[in-house]
């Protein structure tokens, strides 16, 4: 069983695991602290900044992001003081100054009573920056289609050459973790966009599910999911079911797996002895 | 595609995805810029996604993916130097090379960048071409400065 570790929020004793993350300790305890980089599936990596929050006791007395925190012995944590919630203020307003469009931002800004932004460029740009997409396609797709581009100002999220990305599969991950609607997935027909900042970084054809014959997922998409839950050893074995047939008919599709398990499995089974 | 190059190059290196800065300052020094598909074949070499690479060349200044001239010309704007009057030797060069800041001359002789100080001060305005630094420069010298460094 992992240690556990004793430490307070706002005055709240809180048992922890060993290794946890302060935000998440915190979470786990219905404590709010506000974020828009952190994601429950993704490494933490501390772009956004919101979740600041003063520390005490344990360590050094000093402002600190609970997400990349961890949790330690006696460690004093106050996450909604005057200092924080001022300093909190102003990277909100920055926030908004750069994505003023962006509901997500405007809507924690409002809870924190900061309306308008002193650092308005002119330019408005729902993206702010906080690395979940390029995460999300590195760490759990695994394909690596976006990355970071240039630095300070002009940095960017986009494909390698800023091309329509030749590794993704069209999965939508990035859009899905996206807090603030800066990449979007729009599928017209059989065929799937997705936008990063306006510019089409993908385009696919979508199959055809094989009952209700509706296009419902990218070619490369059905290759990688079947490579990773359904094929360890590299047999041809696709199931091409949009997910309402797949719950509709999920008898017939349990006997098609069965099937082709049992098929799979008197393939490779080596007998023993 | 120059792989021959390549492979040389990364045959200077350790394996392993540790080396990837190294790598590529050897590849810029070589072909003064990164070429794409020499930096797809570095991808496939050491297992670096191609998005990573792509990052770190855009990143750093010393990196560049357009080809840089064989003489890189580096104009000093510190506020020294702009006091002494940088902007004009700045002209001057544009005029003489007919290209603008940021840009290399179709021979790939010469690219032309303005800098922040450079920490010669003393020497105000300064321009750094290659390795070599040259001070106290003035509008008329930079004809005989450049006919140095033609072919």
């Amino acid at each position: 069983m992992a240690k556990t570790v004793n430490l307070i929020i706002n005055g709240k004793k809180i048992k922890s695991s060993a290794g946890s993350t302060v935000l998440e300790a915190a979470q786990k305890e219905g404590i709010y602290i506000p974020t828009l980089c952190h994601h429950n599936a993704l490494d933490p990596e501390g772009t956004c900044r919101l979740c600041i929050a003063e520390f005490s006791g344990s360590i050094r007395n000093s402002i600190r992001i609970s997400c990349i925190q961890e949790v330690k012995e006696d460690l004093v944590v106050e996450t909604e003081t005057e200092r924080i919630n001022k300093s909190r203020r102003l990277i909100l307003e920055l926030l908004l100054g750069r994505a003023p469009e962006a509901s997500a931002v405007i809507d924690l800004a409002a809870k924190y009573g900061v309306t308008k932004s002193r650092f308005l460029t002119g330019e408005s740009n729902d993206c702010i920056l906080c690395g979940r997409c390029v995460r999300v396609c590195r760490d759990k797709i695994g394909v690596h289609a976006l990355c970071f581009v240039n630095r300070g100002p002009a940095r960017k999220i986009t494909t390698a050459f800023e091309r329509l990305s030749e590794y993704c599969i069209g999965c939508g991950a990035c859009a899905n973790v996206c807090p603030t609607g800066a990449i979007k997935v729009e599928d017209k027909g059989d065929q799937r966009k997705i936008f990063t900042w306006e510019q089409v970084t993908a385009r696919f054809t979508l199959e055809q599910c094989e009952h209700c014959g509706k296009p419902f997922a990218p070619k490369r998409y059905l290759e990688l999911i079947n490579k990773k839950a359904y094929n360890p050893k590299g047999l041809e074995f696709v199931d091409y079911i949009c997910p309402d047939c797949f719950k509709q008919h999920d008898r017939l599709s349990d006997k098609r797996r069965e099937g082709a398990l049992r098929k799979a499995v008197n393939k490779w089974s080596v007998p023993r002895g | 595609m120059d792989l021959k190059a390549v492979n040389e190059i990364l045959s200077h290196f350790p394996q392993g995805r540790g080396n990837l800065i190294g790598i590529l300052h050897e590849v810029q020094n070589h072909f003064s810029y990164l070429p794409e598909a020499e930096l797809r074949h570095i991808s496939k070499k050491i297992d670096i996604p191609i998005t990573q690479i792509y990052s770190v060349a855009n990143f750093y200044n010393r990196f560049s993916l357009t080809p840089k001239g064989h003489n890189q010309i580096c104009v000093c704007m510190g506020t020294a130097c702009h006091v002494k009057g940088s902007e004009k030797i700045m002209n001057e060069l544009q005029e003489k090379l007919q290209i603008q800041k940021g840009q290399t001359t179709h021979d790939l002789q010469f690219s032309l960048d303005e800098v922040r100080c450079i920490g010669a001060c003393g020497l105000a305005p300064a321009v750094v071409i290659n390795e070599d630094t040259h001070g106290l420069v003035k509008p008329k010298m930079v004809g005989k400065i450049l006919s140095k460094y033609k072919p």
